[in-house]
């Protein structure tokens, strides 16, 4: 009897339902990833409110000051003093006027018009309201005009 | 002449590895650098320096006072509106101020640039109190989209304790 030689055959899987969703999948991340360099600080827990928008219309200049506690991993005040969160430094609120100072004078320098830099302040819920009345004196003492105050979009009740 | 017979019938194959490669790659760039940022949005604060100039030619806005006391720990102790407590019952104590800020700005109608309103809150205040405030004055959100009744909103003087 003769014996057929079985013909080798490859097995072919077929690829375009990965390919399609894997594309799909990279479009996704494409829309929503936020390459813009944003000055928001994690620490910061912002309150909520409705009709808080963000601008129509993106502002060219602002200093963003980030007031919060220092907090542990479970989210609890580790102090009861609020600081300006700059980078890895800590710094007290009051003693922040040295720094706004330097900021407008580096802004005039570079651009010449800082009187039209906003300085938005991000505070933590929590935060005492004469500490950000202080922050805003300050601010104008180091020659600013412009400020606004942050919150997150919804109300969280 | 003996023609040898094709066995792919003409047909082509891409080779594929290599994209799917760079495709993988793509997506795990992508899938790391992901960063999720709640929508912020922002209250701008009208606060000039030193005292403006009187323009004989302009009338002054009215200016209306919304003080907030504070509890020791920093939550709300009374809303006033003028002289007139809308107590103390966050957040109702805002939707009243809100309708009463609808009424002086004169109900739906949209905002008025004769209005102001001075802020002043105890120093221990806690900042959501403000933001409650600015919000409460600013206008309301009537079927998705905002109806602004005040633009003009700044701080009294600091209430700094004794």
């Amino acid at each position: 009897m003769k014996i057929k030689q079985a013909k080798q055959t490859i097995l072919e899987v077929d690829m375009t339902p990965m390919i399609d969703m894997t594309f799909q999948l990279i479009a996704f991340f494409m829309i929503v990833t936020n390459f813009e360099q944003t000055q928001a600080d994690e620490r910061v827990k912002l309150p909520a409110d409705k009709l808080a928008r963000p601008p129509i219309v993106a502002r060219q200049q602002e200093v963003v000051l980030n007031v919060g506690f220092d907090r542990n991993l479970q989210g609890e005040k580790i102090s009861p003093d609020p600081v300006i969160f700059y980078g890895t430094e800590k710094i007290r609120v009051l003693d922040y006027l040295p720094r706004l100072q330097r900021e407008y004078a580096l802004a005039d320098k570079q651009s010449g018009n800082a009187g039209d830099i906003t300085v938005v302040i991000r505070a933590d819920a929590d935060v005492p309201t004469g500490l950000i009345q202080e922050l805003i004196k300050m601010g104008q003492e180091a020659k600013f005009t412009k400020f606004a105050l942050k919150a997150m979009s919804d109300d969280v009740p | 002449m003996k023609f040898r017979k094709k066995e792919n019938d003409g047909k082509v194959e891409m080779q594929m590895s290599a994209m799917i490669d760079i495709v993988f790659q793509l997506l795990i760039f992508f899938i790391l650098t992901l960063k999720i940022i709640p929508p912020e949005g922002d209250f701008n604060i009208n606060m000039p320096i030193g005292v403006a100039k009187a323009n004989p030619n302009e009338i002054p806005p009215t200016e209306f006072k919304v003080k907030l006391d504070a509890n020791p720990d920093g939550s709300l102790n009374q809303l006033w509106f003028g002289g007139r407590s809308l107590g103390n019952d966050y957040p109702f104590c805002f939707d009243r101020l809100n309708n009463e800020i609808a009424q002086v700005a004169g109900g739906q109608q949209g905002y008025s640039d004769d209005l102001e309103v001075e802020l002043d809150p105890a120093y221990n205040l806690h900042y959501k109190y403000i933001i409650k405030a600015i919000s409460s004055c600013r206008g309301r959100m009537i079927g998705g989209t905002q109806v602004t009744y005040i633009e003009k909103i700044k701080f009294s003087a600091i209430n700094k304790p004794q």
